[in-house]
């Protein structure tokens, strides 16, 4: 355990290393690169490789390969990288491959301030690739929360056998704060399953009571089939119905049935709340000073946090929020997680707060909408 | 306790090496919880600099990242003065370096501590760099914000071995400052 004061992009690169990463792949790009830089440095100590390549198709393709050779692998980048990343995520999602990938939200779109902050991805973080699917999205607050977050989406990722996003922005990225960060062995770090059954029995498709099959690694004797055509259990194409459905359900269904390992949200001053604010990310950060200062001025307001934005415990989210009247969604997008709050909660009164700010949306700038309603 | 820290001047200044050292010294050595940012131009110098710093010695009490009403305010260039008067707290402690600013408004409350740290800074090292340095013992030494020896070992954590012993002598002469 170590006491730092560091940026949020040095958090994810050393929880990386924490996590047991062996192999990264990358493209530099604003305002991500400092995570590649610091990694080529310190990978190769913890007996790992950092590899730059072409651009972020290699990147994602060459990750994807690293774990199934066995590595704990990640990717870094930011939207117009994502963008390029889309069909390589999808090969990961129908192979069922562990990779994280690190995502720093910029203004877009295009290539819009490359040096500058929104959340405005969150949505390409969920559904970039085409197909059905469910991967999780972790949005970090704090330089803290981006090195507990980045491990614990590796241990999702191991664990589900499935890509994760750890979703940061341009803001936190170069955010400085006091954090302590954890040693292995003083946080839980999870590994992949491995078969139990000789090489003759392996289905590298098959799935275990939990809903996740064993990942074999290349080299130990196992036969895989690394398929990006719908496959069976055994990694064999067959273009059927049944077969569709049952590698979707599986994909899907996987993610779902662990929800509570998954999702995760925080609330603040809710006990009794009139109002709730639900807000995720760097927004996060002026909107617990936002609550704060209307409780100064006697308003029963408190503030839902996500640090899970995909996806979402409906339920859950449901029973919290349940006592309150209104609820205001508050992000740097136009407005975007505001359509899952009123889905949700659709007998509530669902208020999207969408500041578009290439810093941070002021507590003022928030308060101002928010005064409207109240 | 709660600080918030506004600190202005121009590229080149050390405006962000003024804000690592104090970083480092309050939340590795004096096991503070801090949160900064960091504003500057793409320009190597000339440009305005800016550092927002969060203090606490309570975790929960730091919510957003910038400085809405600056309790320690710095000033080491006047640029856009007039954008910060609205941010600084009634009972604000300010610091002016004297070699570039000679008018500021008062305020019954404000405590205004005046020195001319660039002129100091090359009279007491030989080199206007070490100006930011000057003034971060005066910051420190006026308001107690974190330990003298909790900034000296982040200056040695920091400053590259070249230029440490400077810079430890512009701190002690700004400390020292009435």
């Amino acid at each position: 355990m170590k006491r730092v004061y560091t940026h949020g992009n040095r958090a994810i690169a050393e929880a990386a290393l924490v996590a047991g990463l062996k192999f990264y792949a990358g493209y530099p790009i604003t305002p991500t690169s400092d995570i590649m830089e610091y990694l080529a440095e310190k990978l190769p100590e913890y007996g790992g490789v950092m590899m730059q390549f072409e651009d972020e198709l290699a990147s994602i393709n060459a990750i994807v390969g690293a774990s199934w050779a066995g590595a704990k692998a990640m990717t870094a980048t930011s939207g117009p990288g994502f963008s390029l990343m889309a069909e390589g995520l999808g090969l990961a999602v129908i192979t069922e491959t562990p990779i994280v990938i690190a995502y720093v939200m910029r203004a877009g779109p295009s290539t819009g301030v490359p040096t500058k902050s929104t959340q405005a991805d969150i949505y390409q973080a969920r559904f970039v690739s085409h197909g059905d699917y469910i991967i999780p999205v972790l949005a970090p607050w704090s330089v803290q929360e981006a090195f507990d977050l980045t491990i614990k989406a590796f241990n999702i990722a191991e664990y589900l056998r499935t890509p994760v996003i750890l979703l940061s922005d341009a803001t936190l990225a170069h955010l400085w704060e006091s954090a302590v960060f954890r040693d292995r062995g003083e946080v839980e770090i999870i590994d992949r399953k491995k078969p139990k059954v000789p090489p003759e029995k392996y289905k590298p498709y098959e799935p275990e009571e939990d809903g996740i099959a064993p990942m074999a690694v290349f080299g130990e004797g196992y036969k895989v089939l690394v398929e990006s055509l719908t496959h069976d259990e055994r990694g064999f194409y067959i273009q059927d119905t049944m077969v569709q459905r049952r590698m979707v359900q599986r994909i899907v269904g996987k993610i779902i049935k662990n929800i509570d390992r998954v999702f995760e949200y925080e609330t603040h001053y809710m006990d009794n709340a009139r109002h709730a604010i639900v807000s995720y990310g760097t927004s996060a950060r002026s909107s617990l000073a936002v609550v704060r200062d209307l409780r100064e001025k006697g308003i029963d307001i408190g503030m839902v946090r996500l640090k899970t934005i995909w996806p979402i415990d409906e339920g859950s989210l449901r029973k919290t929020l349940s006592g309150v009247e209104k609820i205001f969604v508050v992000e740097n997008n136009m407005g975007k997680l505001v359509w899952d709050i009123q889905r949700i909660m659709h007998d509530k009164e669902v208020i999207p707060v969408s500041i578009i700010d290439l810093d941070l949306p002021s507590p003022n700038e928030i308060l101002e909408v928010i005064n409207e309603w109240l | 306790m709660k600080h918030e820290v506004l600190v202005i001047g121009r590229g080149g200044q050390g405006i962000l090496l003024f804000g690592r050292v104090l970083g480092v010294a309050a939340a590795k050595y004096a096991q503070l919880h801090v949160s900064a940012t960091e504003s500057y131009g793409s320009e190597t110098r000339g440009t305005e600099s800016r550092v927002d710093m969060i203090i606490s010695d309570k975790l929960e009490e730091i919510d957003y990242i910038k400085v809405r009403k600056a309790t320690i305010f710095l000033v080491m260039y006047p640029f856009n003065l007039e954008k910060y008067m609205d941010m600084i707290s009634d009972n604000a402690c300010i610091f002016l370096n004297a070699t570039y600013i000679e008018d500021f408004p008062e305020k019954p409350d404000w405590k205004i501590h005046r020195a001319p740290y660039t002129e100091i800074a090359e009279k007491e090292t030989g080199t206007i760099r070490t100006a930011n340095i000057v003034a971060l013992g005066h910051v420190v030494g006026k308001t107690g914000i974190v330990k003298p020896e909790h900034v000296i070992d982040a200056i040695r954590e920091i400053v590259p071995s070249k230029w440490l012993e400077l810079n430890i002598k512009a701190f002690n002469v700004g400390l020292n400052l009435p």
